[in-house]
């Protein structure tokens, strides 16, 4: 190979120079041959190996008690004790979804349900966190309809209820729509929990699911890399999935865990049959023997390297005992599936390719996996560029309530979930509706799901936003009665070879984990999506996270909006943090600093008030005004004054980390109190619970004005979506 | 001791679990009738349909569902008079085999709808035949395909002959006359299109669906 | 031999995808009377005979291809 011939072919593999010499070393000075350049392009691209970003990953290996399996398996799996355990995680599916949103959102959604029902864990909630552009940027309305579309079709045909989401919109996405998708499953009893290392020599490996295509051939290595002028010319590589398909893969993948026939199963994700294969060896220690001529084909005249790299939909491969082999099989053929036998697993370490009886490559899958680059990429130390000592607003307009309810961050988003069937599965407590998402467990306890991180606050500053991504959730759940357990994340950023943005990636994942232990809720699974970028700009650093928590009862759950007149209206708050937002999620400046030690200890009192309240709700964008006049319902308005909780800012539209607004009756105010002394907060009453309009100080508005602009706003925006 | 209640199930069926919990709810005992296999009608006291994405609604919603093997045991069970109940997905199928009048098609808005929603009983059929007089329901509806349509003449004589079981109270999906449920002649075979298993406690936003599932208590 | 079977709604049926089509349409300027939204399902059946070819896909769209209350069908030889 010359020169010229060298550069063409890694810039066709994605590798750089320095991976071929590292190549060159694990193969003992020789160049890759065949096939081999397929699997180190497949294998040690960002998505797969997360080489930018594992060196830093590892600030989150901490585990609580519950913890049954952390980061390295496909989903994290947490114990919820009375036998019940729970699985999840979240994944981005950005980079397909821009290109072609229906499909790349729905392949999203088959793609994490895979990674929980792999786990042996039967899928019971979906939910999704979306970043889109501003509705007037090019392509924009098309975008949030197809994929808005794309989870619904998927989720609702596949059976799985969408509980809860987060839909956000700012420019610096114009170019880079985000799409995050979280699964959830449920394991009982005496089910097991099954992991993906393979074992035992001379079990066999077996191929289920759909026939293998090109779907999405290069398709790893394409998230990658970031869109230029020929993001057009990427289309052939989206996926297609089949939402049908999927849920004959969950009832016969189900089964065979259940009836103990399986050693080890893997779903094909990325990098398709070699990243399953290649991982499933390598976490065992043992080789494997993979007669690719064997793979079910929709298409003959697809080849080995296709094969290899194919991202073909619903596809799990799994290694059975032989004496077990008939039973898989039969049950595969009773939901219509096909099982085929590829090879068997040998003593190895190497992983032996053949096609046809040819041995087309024989290697050690560590050097793929395990040997992996892993960067230090360039960062600085977090300096907070925004922070201030006083905040100052000067002679800044700010946006009506009505104006807030009305506007693209504000408005209603009920346009969207009234398209996820929110109650398939007989189990949903709290919907899309409310502010987090709450299921029934067999038990007769909650479970509840609320999805975190603010882009608002992540570009007022990465590390404040970093430790928001954790603590705003957590506050959530503790206010509706629920202990946080667990958190799953989805760190979406531009390109990690930029220190500005390595920069933030640091300083995020650094708060979020220090968040997180402090919390006691250990990140058990995730994701990164690097190269949100194009060449305009990237788009906010995005490490989108959701967390589950547990309730001892599903009854009694505070409300998110009135219910009765003549209930006190109370603000509690842990003072910390504070800043004012305009209305596109532009912060200037910020004060004060975060102490989670004492957020934690905080919690926990908010949580043992919640019963006794019968409305909460954590504030949030806009400020307390806004959090007020979405506590607004037809009938019940609330008629609120300022007290010294108002510092100089504008008392309604400034945004403090942390504060909560809990309603109820007058015995209220006394429990809060005592809460108080313990955790260093304060309680103010804001006001009363009324039948009528919302008054604030002197500004009233009347209900069917604040509600019309809550529910109109989202048709406004998005006109040309039906 | 009572006879099973059985419970259909074909490929892409996803609400089957849920009506289980809902027939055990009730103090009975739900049985499953494989899409593949025939069955002895005489060994059940009623049967139910339920919704989902059978067969993926490829084709059309419940069409390749109406030619499974056990439609043909459901066939013989409908005209021995047994109650057979279908729910959504259930409906269409109904539909498809012939079972019971009418077509359901996209809904007019072109997109899935979630949402509660208020019925009228037009009828009383076996199904509300120990529904304590209930007049109005509120369930949830969740559906793409859920748009009732006939022949106008067709649909007249239908409402003549007493088949309409319930309409909404504000129509979710263009559906004809705002039907949301239908019977056949002989009133055994009943569907609807929203879902009363997923009204069956206070938690779930309504019990509102044991008015139907109670017409199995003898 | 293939056979394609063209399926349309019924016109006494509300087309609504018809109708989306037909409204995007107008707003670009390019208004037709009417358009209608259909499936298209293509046969390869094992017939070399096209009558008898055509008489299998009959029977097929007569089987499930088709609901003869909202839709009519038309068949077609595909021509190479």
């Amino acid at each position: 190979m010359n020169a010229d011939e060298l550069k063409a072919k890694l810039a066709k593999y994605r590798l750089s120079a320095d991976e071929f010499e590292q190549i060159r070393g694990l193969l003992g000075g020789r160049d890759p041959v065949g096939v081999e350049w397929a699997l180190f392009s497949a294998l040690w691209s960002e998505h797969c190996s997360y080489k930018s970003s594992r060196v830093h990953l590892k600030k989150f290996a901490f585990k609580s008690p519950r913890v049954l399996q952390a980061m390295g398996e496909n989903a994290g799996v947490i114990d919820l004790g009375q036998g019940e355990k729970v699985a999840f995680k979240m994944e981005s599916h950005n980079h397909p979804s821009y290109i072609e949103p229906y499909q790349g959102a729905a392949t999203g959604v088959g793609g994490i349900l895979r990674d929980i029902f792999t786990m042996g864990a039967r899928p019971i909630a979906l939910a999704n966190y979306l970043c889109f552009g501003e509705p007037t940027a090019p392509r924009m309305q098309a975008l949030v309809d197809g994929v808005v579309r794309g989870i619904a079709g998927y989720g609702n045909c596949v059976g799985v209820p969408t509980v809860t989401g987060q839909t956000e919109f700012h420019s610096s996405y114009n170019g880079n729509i985000l799409v995050n998708a979280l699964a959830l499953g449920l394991v009982c009893g005496d089910e097991p929990i099954v992991t993906s290392p393979a074992r035992g020599v001379g079990n066999l490996v077996v191929y289920v699911g759909a026939k293998t295509g090109r779907d999405g051939v290069h398709g790893a290595s394409m998230a990658s890399e970031s869109f230029g002028a020929d993001s057009e010319s990427k289309r052939p590589t989206v996926q297609i999935g089949d939402p049908f398909f999927e849920k004959l893969l969950i009832e016969s993948c189900l089964e065979v865990m259940q009836k103990g026939l399986v050693v080890a199963i893997q779903d094909m994700g990325a990098a398709g049959l070699t990243s399953s294969s290649f991982e499933m060896a390598a976490k065992g220690g043992v080789g494997l023997k993979i007669h690719l001529d064997k793979v079910p084909l929709r298409d003959s005249s697809v080849g080995p390297e296709e094969i290899l790299l194919s991202e073909s939909q619903e596809r799990m491969l799994l290694i059975c005992e032989p004496a077990k082999l008939k039973a898989v099989q039969d049950v595969f053929h009773h939901w219509g599936l096909d099982a085929a036998v590829l090879g068997e697993v040998v003593k190895g370490p190497e992983i032996e390719l053949l096609w046809k009886n040819d041995v087309i490559c024989k290697i050690d899958p560590k050097m793929l996996t395990d040997h992996a680059p892993m960067y230090e990429r360039e960062y600085k130390p977090w300096s907070a560029k925004h922070k201030v000592s006083a905040l100052s607003v000067g002679a800044t307009k700010f946006p009506s309530l009505v104006e807030q309810m009305a506007s693209v961050q504000g408005t209603s988003r009920e346009w969207i979930y009234r398209q996820y069937d929110q109650r398939v599965g007989g189990k949903t407590v709290r919907d899309c509706e409310d502010s987090l998402a709450a299921v029934r467990l067999p038990s007769g306890r909650a479970l509840g799901l609320v999805l975190g991180c603010r882009p608002a606050v992540m570009r007022m500053d990465a590390q404040v936003g970093g430790y928001d991504a954790a603590f705003y959730p957590a506050l959530e759940l503790n206010a509706k009665g629920f202990e946080p357990l667990a958190l799953t994340d989805c760190l979406n950023f531009g390109n990690p070879e930029k220190p500005a943005i390595m920069s933030e990636f640091v300083a995020a994942v650094e708060a979020l984990a220090e968040a997180s232990r402090e919390l006691d809720t250990p990140v058990i699974s995730g994701n990164v999506s690097f190269y949100n970028e194009t060449s305009d700009g990237n788009v906010t650093s995005t490490p989108s996270t959701g967390m589950v928590g547990l309730r001892e009862s599903i009854s009694g759950i505070p409300a998110s909006h009135f219910v009765k007149a003549g209930d006190e209206v109370l603000l509690w708050r842990l003072p910390g943090v504070s800043y004012v937002s305009d209305m596109r999620g532009e912060v200037k400046a910020f004060t004060g600093e975060l102490d989670p030690e004492a957020l934690e200890r905080w919690f926990d009192e908010v949580r043992a008030v919640s019963p006794k309240a019968r409305a909460t709700r954590v504030a949030g964008k806009f400020g307390l005004g806004y959090t007020l006049a979405r506590m607004c319902t037809d009938e019940l308005g609330a008629k609120a004054v300022k007290g010294d909780w108002a510092g100089a800012t504008p008392a309604w539209s400034t945004e403090h980390l942390y504060e909560v607004v809990l309603v109820g009756d007058s015995s209220l105010m006394a429990a809060v109190k005592a809460a108080c002394e313990r955790s260093h907060s304060h309680v103010w009453r804001l006001g009363t619970v009324e039948k009528g309009p919302l008054t604030l100080d002197n500004e009233t508005t009347d209900l069917k004005t604040l509600r019309q602009a809550y529910k109109t706003g989202w048709s406004k925006h998005f006109a040309q979506l039906a | 001791m009572a006879k099973p209640v059985g419970i259909l199930r074909f490929l892409g069926t996803n609400c089957d679990r849920d009506v289980w919990q809902a027939v055990e709810a009730m103090g009975l005992t739900p049985q499953w009738l494989w899409y593949e296999d025939q069955f002895a009608v005489k060994d059940y006291q009623g049967f139910i349909v339920p919704g989902g994405f059978s067969y993926g609604d490829y084709l059309r919603c419940g069409a390749l569902a109406a030619k499974a093997p056990v439609m043909k045991s459901l066939g013989e069970a409908a005209a021995a008079g047994y109650p057979v109940l279908g729910i959504c997905n259930g409906f269409q199928i109904l539909c498809e085999t012939k079972l019971l009048p009418g077509a359901l098609v996209r809904n007019e808005s072109r997109r899935f709808i979630d949402k509660w929603v208020d019925l009228n009983l037009v009828n009383p059929t076996r199904w509300t035949s120990r529904s304590q007089g209930a007049v109005h329901l509120r369930l949830p509806i969740a559906h793409g395909e859920g748009r009732f349509v006939m022949e106008e003449a067709e649909l007249a004589r239908l409402f003549d002959n007493e088949q309409v079981w319930w309409t909404y109270g504000d129509n979710p999906n263009g559906s004809m006359r705002d039907v949301a449920g239908v019977a056949n002649e002989m009133k055994n075979v009943c569907a609807l299109m929203p879902h009363p298993e997923r009204a069956m406690f206070d938690w779930m936003g309504s019990e509102d669906g044991r008015a139907i599932f109670s017409a199995l208590l003898q | 031999m293939k056979i394609g079977v063209k399926i349309l709604p019924k016109t006494e049926v509300l087309d609504s995808q018809g109708r989306a089509v037909e409204g995007t349409l107008k707003n670009h300027g390019k208004a037709v009377n009417q358009c209608r939204v259909g499936k298209y399902v293509q046969l390869d059946i094992g017939e070399t005979d096209e009558s008898k070819a055509l008489g299998k896909a009959k029977e097929i769209a007569e089987f499930v291809l088709y609901n003869p209350l909202i839709e009519t069908y038309e068949l077609e030889v595909v021509k190479k």
